[in-house]
């Protein structure tokens, strides 16, 4: 389970303006993050995988304290919309990266990428490099990686938004599965609500850096008495 | 979020950066310590001499400048316009040849086109202002056209479509697409050239240096090697050292100098037969004057005493001299600039932009403290517990790898800093650091802008007769020093022939180190 506790964040570090957010995602689920650009949807992702330090606050996952850690030590993949994947190495290669930086692999490690490319349809482009997939199948790479990782956060930034409506949606299904199979927990940016439909059954909407809404996606995608949520809507 | 293991090593190369820079400075302005100093000595402000050699700089500077320019704005536009010409990457790649090729050897070149012997002499002897413009366009011209072309290649095609579809003629164009694009590029590239020849050193030495066309560089270096005036090189190296500064910051304030990176995408615009006449004969007459001067010095030496220079010991130990130089100096000024470029890189990922940009300046120095003042300094701050000439070596790399550290970060710079920006957060994400970050990402993907710097700054330190024209003596001799001292004893064969291997030395060692350590060029990734 992911909880955010009073976790606060400013760019300007003079500031007394800030971010401030409060979530809770249980395992299996995935929670789409909705709301404006700039609002602090990936300023939140970045928190938690650690790109960003936050000035106060917990980052709890299964109620370890994780605000200390270094980047490399916290149970977070993430993937982002691109440059995902370095692009001269083949698929294969980027994948293995996830379990081990030094690239020498045991054999239940090799195992593992194999499966990984396999469970994602990758297995016939192993050795493929990124300029050669489309945009779905490099996504489909970054998400092998981060089921290699076995890690339990799943953050995703965007990461379908240049894909087209299918694309996207079949992503989408394949994240529910992965995460609900894993046990994972899943968090989802996207300035797409139908995304959101497709992901969660519950959604967060988030403006001026925290959390002003958080409901059943049907139910906040129907909140109209919200008006930065109407806004937000409106403008999509 | 910047990490120690990338400021320390960093702020090490910043120290040692201020310190070359720093003591020779010191040593300058200890003017009363200098052996042999009177007061009266400061006289010399007021001389003569000093307001001639002062104006000349400045004046052979600005027309070296006009005339590189101008013309490059033509040939520019026209490289522009011709997309389909037959040969033009080819073309393009010639221009970028004067970049490394050595002073001393263009300057051959231009005199066995143009000089009274020459191909097409000039009707005039080249010993003056006539023959240093002359050299000085043929470096400049073509680096004016490759600066100057990507402003071009940045008018959206949207742009070109709308100036068709609006029925613009090619006055239009170029009053409403062409000169708004050019005019922002252009003062930083006219103040760069005029910088370039302002202390161009090795064409000024070899075809001025009399009484009527001495430029402050040249008279720095006369001072100490003929007249053993240490009080007068102060004098003037200050005085270089005060223009030199007021043009980097105009030149900064002015600066918005496009990436040297040609693009193949070209403009669309339909042109008229005579149009293209005129932009192809304006490519072809830029062409000949780049490429002839090269060809001539190759026919002219293969002609000349090629068994009899080549049997000599001394071409053997210049050539030695000359790797030696131009490696060391190459490894220390990307490795310098390696450090001070992986520390910027995540100043600018993290948001101080500006920091960034300054610790990117601080490796560009040698522009506001040209090498010969800093080599003076040394020289004066030396020369009193030292034999400077047993201290050759060591001087003349570190001051050519400093001359190097701008073509590294310029270089580098923005690969690494791209690469920082897109794969920074992954490799954290993932460990990927150290050895393994260096082995998996950066090599693979920085390897070919690292290998044109290596390559670049080796060749440029192999042809340099700068510094080691001041400090270097015939058993320290450069092929470069070689070459100036046959034509100072008028064995001009000799020098042509040492030119020759100079050049083909130059551009095999270029070639060589670009394949080496960039690998195969048509590995796309």
């Amino acid at each position: 389970m992911l909880v955010i506790e009073r976790l606060e964040f400013a760019y300007d570090v003079a500031s007394a303006a800030s971010m401030r957010f409060e979530l809770e995602v249980a395992d299996g689920e995935v929670l789409s993050l909705i709301g404006p650009s700039g609002s602090g949807k990936s300023t939140l992702l970045n928190l938690i995988a650690g790109f960003l330090p936050a000035r106060s606050g917990r980052i709890l996952i299964d109620e370890v304290a994780i605000e200390g850690f270094e980047v490399a030590e916290r149970p977070v993949s993430i993937v982002f919309q691109q440059h995902n994947l370095f692009p001269h190495l083949d698929l294969y290669t980027n994948v293995a990266l996830g379990v081990e930086p030094s690239l020498r692999l045991n054999g239940a490690q090799v195992e593992t990428v194999r499966e990984a490319l396999a469970r994602l349809g990758l297995e016939q482009l192993q050795r493929r490099k990124p300029g050669e997939l489309s945009g779905g199948q490099r996504q489909r790479v970054a998400l092998a990686r981060a089921l290699v990782r076995k890690r339990k956060i799943l953050l995703l930034d965007e990461a379908f938004a240049a894909l087209g409506p299918a694309m996207r949606a079949e992503l989408i299904e394949l994240v529910k599965e992965l995460v609900c199979e894993q046990g994972m927990v899943g968090l989802l940016v996207s300035h797409q609500p139908r995304d959101a439909l497709i992901a969660s059954a519950r959604t967060a909407f988030i403006c001026d850096g925290q959390v002003t809404a958080s409901a059943t996606t049907a139910e906040l995608l129907e909140q109209t008495e919200l008006p930065e949520l109407r806004n937000y809507l409106g403008s999509m | 979020m910047t990490d120690m293991s990338r400021r320390l090593p960093a702020v090490l190369v910043l120290v040692l950066l201020a310190f070359m820079v720093l003591a020779p400075m010191a040593g300058l302005l200890n003017l009363g310590g200098l052996p042999g100093y009177e007061a009266t000595d400061l006289r010399f402000w007021q001389s003569t001499y000093l307001r001639r050699v002062f104006f000349f700089s400045v004046w052979q500077a600005s027309l070296s400048a006009l005339l590189s320019v101008l013309p490059a704005i033509l040939v520019a536009r026209a490289f522009a316009l011709q997309p389909d010409l037959p040969m033009r990457r080819v073309l393009l790649r010639l221009f970028a040849l004067p970049l490394v090729v050595p002073a001393v050897v263009a300057v051959m070149a231009v005199v066995s086109v143009y000089g009274s012997d020459g191909w097409l002499p000039f009707g005039r002897s080249l010993y003056g202002l006539d023959g240093i413009l002359i050299a000085h366009v043929f470096f400049n011209l073509p680096l004016a056209v490759r600066l100057l072309l990507p402003q071009w290649q940045a008018i959206p095609r949207h742009h070109w479509q709308l100036s068709e579809q609006l029925g613009m003629n090619s006055w239009q164009r170029w009053r409403f697409l062409e000169w708004p694009m050019l005019r922002e590029a252009l003062p930083g590239v006219l103040l760069l050239v005029f910088m370039l020849c302002l202390t161009s050193f090795a064409v000024v030495l070899t075809l001025g240096g009399g009484p009527r066309s001495t430029t402050l560089e040249v008279a720095i270096y006369q001072s100490l090697r003929f007249d053993f005036d240490p009080a007068r090189a102060v004098v003037l190296a200050l005085l270089q050292l005060g223009l030199c500064m007021l043009v980097a910051m105009a030149t900064l304030k002015l600066q918005r100098l496009p990436e040297v990176e040609i693009a193949d995408s070209a403009p669309a615009a339909p042109l008229s037969a005579l149009h293209k006449a005129i932009d192809i004969a304006l490519i072809v007459a830029a062409t000949i004057y780049v490429g002839m001067p090269l060809l001539s010095v190759l026919i002219d030496a293969l002609g000349g005493p090629v068994l009899s220079v080549l049997s000599g010991a001394s071409l053997w130990r210049s050539i030695v001299n000359t790797l030696l130089i131009g490696l060391s100096a190459a490894v220390l000024a990307v490795s310098a600039g390696w450090f001070l470029l992986r520390y910027s890189a995540s100043l600018a990922h993290a948001g101080h932009s500006r920091r960034a940009r300054l610790v990117d300046l601080a490796g560009s120095i040698v522009y506001v403290v040209p090498p010969l003042v800093i080599g003076t300094g040394m020289f004066v701050l030396l020369s009193p517990h030292v034999d400077v000439l047993d201290w050759v070596f060591p001087i003349v790399i570190s001051i050519n790898a400093l001359m190097g550290l701008p073509f590294v970060i310029r270089c580098l710079g923005p690969a690494m800093r791209q690469n920082h920006a897109r794969y920074h957060h992954l490799c954290l994400s993932i460990a990927l650091r150290g050895w393994y970050r260096f082995r998996y990402l950066e090599w693979p993907l920085l390897r070919r802008p690292l290998a044109l710097a290596i390559a670049l700054v080796t060749v440029l330190a192999m042809g340099d007769l700068g510094v080691i024209a001041l400090f270097g003596s015939p058993a320290s001799a450069t092929l470069a020093l070689l070459i100036y001292q046959q034509l100072g004893a008028y064995l001009i064969p000799q020098a042509t022939v040492t030119a020759m291997v100079l050049l083909l030395l130059c551009l095999g060692v270029f070639a060589l180190l670009e394949r080496l350590i960039g690998g195969n060029r048509d590995a796309g990734y």
